[in-house]
């Protein structure tokens, strides 16, 4: 078995496709975009590099020229129009066609000019653009403005709903408030070192970035991580989601204002993150993996203490589930609350627990396993309500799955080493996905002579911010805060 | 139903920690602390080399070589554990917690191989220096400012059922109009630095502020990045600092209380 597939991308040599044939899949539909992210070419040439899963084992990459305005594809696949309008600002590359040619990750304090991935960056002026939000017109429309700064332990972002009463007609996102240059940190950084700037993408994912990270410089340099190493990042990556997905499910509660059952969720997910503690010395895994394995060693004796952790954590919260999912007045909030037709979910590309609750059957996981993820036979929980109560339900089943691959894994741990060195040298481009706890996370990379010039993150809140203004659109707004939190999309990964 | 998940919370034992196990406690932060016995020259300019966030410094004092360790910078990632023979180990105990910005630097002289001005944990009068603070409240508006969200993970653990800030009166309040103090998270953005600011101006008065984590306190590992403005103080003014990557719930209610005090002994 190849630890690390999803493999090197094979088309970092080849010359650009000046014109682009979307792939399809077997079954002649279009493939689902993964991402799309420009890059510089050793003589500073500008590259849109798309990235497509047509069903295959392996993603199908295609890399364009971008010195001359390339044609959008936003109108065919709507899931392009974010990756479009984030290349634009990067590197200002005019996409001919785009819908909604407005600036995106940089608000109206830079200026039009500057494209940090091309240009200097140096004290750059504060600018006074202006951005227009689209405008609903009608008789008895109101706009309700919220945020950046929300009510409550949220991260910013701003919402621009149009209501008539109390049902959302429209809501306009405005997010990358927490936009932090991250893409281009990573440029000029030892790929050794940059596993910690991909910890803080975003904090509680930080394990499945790193490891996501990790995974890429490994396949870029062909390098097959222990087993033990491999076993541990498992038992990471499934406990990353396991607290997750207690910690969204107790949000849930919150949000209907069932405080009892958020409280009983919240102390299952500390009893987590404290035996997290006790075993690795940190509650969130930071610092545990990079690349080439591990940092080091886990005493076996306390995973097998975390893995009776995890154990208790799952008797407790299948039954605190169970109890939620049979309250009356919880059924009448979740259900046909939020939903998301299986179409938009198509048309956006959404990803993770979002498009498994509208009927997409996917799981990088399962789909494109890496790690030791070959060598297990584990569900993919697919349902096609797309309402809250669906997420929520996969979220509850999700957890049970965790649970099992932990303790699994913890009672069958391989000896041996956990790191193995890698000679970082020459020219090397690769590529990684792993399923993280809001689903795909993709790291595409390129180095020389062990220095990075180039990494992208696509993530998956990136990806499925653009799915929430359908979903919302036709209930109240009471009840956003509810669907907002049955995605719960990370804005910090969406903005980077 | 919703009495059975009641009855559920009522079996389950008492998970609150006493205030003592709070204050000073640092398990799951991964901070460093220094060994001075075991510090050489050559060990100390190895720190320098392998910390990613230039927490380390080597300055003269009164022609003694100092090696030191700024706590607003570090982010927990344990490269001078690793590369300092046993010089640096991760603290037992942390009180830098809520300090002011010249307090969360130490020193150590690496020819003497002693700290200077050393610290002495506080007395264990925990619960006696809490008590002066009861009968009060304190409005806690959280703002973020940018961060990855690992800070307000652990700020929305501060209410769960172990360290249940609420306990001390501390409540978190859904408008700065309600609050006494920010608790900011993340290094400024461009994005956020309007928002930052318009958010310290509604505070009303005494606005306490505390700049949480390695990026609330110095940019941590975004310093320096074209998208951001710098760290909270480089926007608004700053009360206290928490350290930490992100700081443990415990830090935070430590840090949270320590400001609280100095406050109210003014």
């Amino acid at each position: 078995m190849k630890e690390n597939a999803p493999g090197v991308s094979q088309n970092g040599g080849t010359p650009p496709e000046a014109v682009l044939a979307i792939p399809q899949t077997k079954q002649g539909a279009v493939a689902r975009l993964v991402t799309i992210f420009g890059s510089l070419g050793i003589t500073g040439d500008k590259r849109v590099h798309y990235v497509f899963d047509a069903g295959d084992s392996d993603y199908r990459e295609i890399v364009r020229p971008g010195d001359r305005p390339l044609d959008s594809i936003a109108r065919s696949v709507p899931a392009a129009a974010w990756y479009e309008r984030e290349i634009h600002d990067q590197y200002g590359i005019e996409f001919v066609g785009q819908p909604d040619p407005r600036p995106l990750i940089f608000h109206d304090n830079w200026p039009d000019a500057v494209h940090p991935m091309v240009d200097p960056v140096d004290d750059v002026p504060w600018s006074n653009r202006e951005y227009r939000f689209l405008q609903v017109e009608g008789e008895g429309i109101a706009e309700v403005a919220v945020g950046p700064v929300h009510a409550g332990v949220i991260e910013p972002g701003h919402f621009r709903f149009s209501v008539v009463g109390d049902t959302v007609l429209h809501l306009e996102l405005r997010h990358f408030y927490t936009h932090k240059g991250t893409e281009k940190l990573f440029e000029g950084s030892s790929v050794a070192a940059a596993a910690m700037l991909a910890e803080s993408v975003s904090g509680d994912n930080c394990f499945a970035h790193a490891a996501c990270y990790s995974q890429a410089v490994e396949n870029a340099y062909g390098i097959d991580i222990p087993a033990r190493a491999s076993a541990i990042r498992l038992i990471g990556l499934e406990l990353e989601r396991l607290v997750c997905h207690i910690s969204d499910v107790g949000g849930l509660c919150t949000d209907v204002g069932f405080g009892v059952a958020a409280a009983y969720a919240a102390r299952i997910k500390e009893s987590l993150l404290q035996a997290s503690s006790q075993c690795c010395g940190t509650r969130y895994w930071r610092g545990i993996a990079a690349p080439g394995g591990l940092r080091f060693d886990f005493d076996s004796s306390k995973v097998f203490a975390l893995s009776q952790c995890v154990a208790q954590a799952h008797r407790d919260f299948s039954d605190l589930a169970r109890l939620i999912l049979e309250t009356p007045s919880i059924q009448n909030r979740f259900e046909t609350a939020g939903i998301l037709s299986l179409k938009a979910a198509r048309d956006l590309a959404v990803v993770g627990v979002v498009a498994r609750a509208s009927g997409m059957d996917l799981d990088v996981r399962r789909n494109h396993p890496y790690g030791r993820y070959g060598l297990y036979q584990f569900e993919v929980p697919v349902t096609h309500y797309g309402d809250v109560m669906a997420r929520a339900k996969i979220r509850i089943a999700e957890a049970a799955i965790s649970a099992r691959l932990i303790q699994e894994t913890a009672a069958a741990l391989p000896e041996g080493s956990v790191s193995v060195p890698i000679l970082v040298q020459g020219e090397v481009r690769s590529s990684s996905a792993v399923e993280s706890p809001r689903g795909e996370l993709y790291y595409w990379l390129e180095a020389r002579d062990g220095k990075l010039t180039r990494c992208h993150i696509k993530s998956p809140s990136f990806q499925n911010w653009p799915a929430m203004p359908p979903a919302v659109a036709g209930n109240i707004i009471a009840d956003f805060p509810l669907i907002n939190k049955s995605f719960n999309l990370s804005y910090s990964g969406c903005d980077r | 139903m919703i009495l059975d998940v009641i009855v559920r919370s009522l079996r389950q034992r008492d998970r609150l920690i006493p205030v003592e196990a709070l204050l000073g406690n640092c398990d799951g932060s991964r901070m460093p602390d220094v060994v001075a016995e075991l510090l050489t020259p050559a060990i100390a300019e190895k720190l320098l080399e392998v910390c990613p966030t230039a927490a380390f410094g080597i300055e003269e004092h009164e022609g003694h070589r100092c090696l030191q360790l700024s706590y607003g910078q570090c982010i927990g990632c344990g490269k001078c554990m690793e590369a300092g023979q046993g010089s640096v180990i991760a603290a037992q105990r942390f009180d830098w917690c809520g300090v002011a910005k010249p307090e969360t630097v130490r020193s150590w002289d690496i020819d003497a191989r002693a700290e200077i001005t050393p610290h002495v944990p506080s007395p264990e009068q925990a619960r006696g220096q809490i008590h002066s603070l009861l009968q009060r409240a304190l409005n806690i508006r959280q703002l973020d400012a940018g961060s990855c969200n690992g800070c307000e993970m652990e700020i929305t653990a501060l209410t769960n059922p172990y360290y249940d800030l609420e306990r001390f009166g501390i409540h978190f309040v859904a408008s700065p109009k309600h609050a006494d103090m920010l608790l900011v998270t993340g290094p400024v953005t461009r994005n956020m630095a309007d928002a930052v600011r318009a958010t310290y101006e509604a505070v009303p008065a005494p606005k306490l502020v505390i700049a949480v984590g390695a990026c609330g306190c110095s940019g941590g590992v975004f310093a320096g990045s074209h998208a951001i403005v710098g760290a909270v103080d480089a926007v608004i003014p700053v009360d206290g600092y928490i350290p930490g990557c992100p700081p443990t719930p415990a830090m935070l209610a430590a840090g949270i209380l320590a400001v609280l005090r100095r406050r109210i002994a003014k």
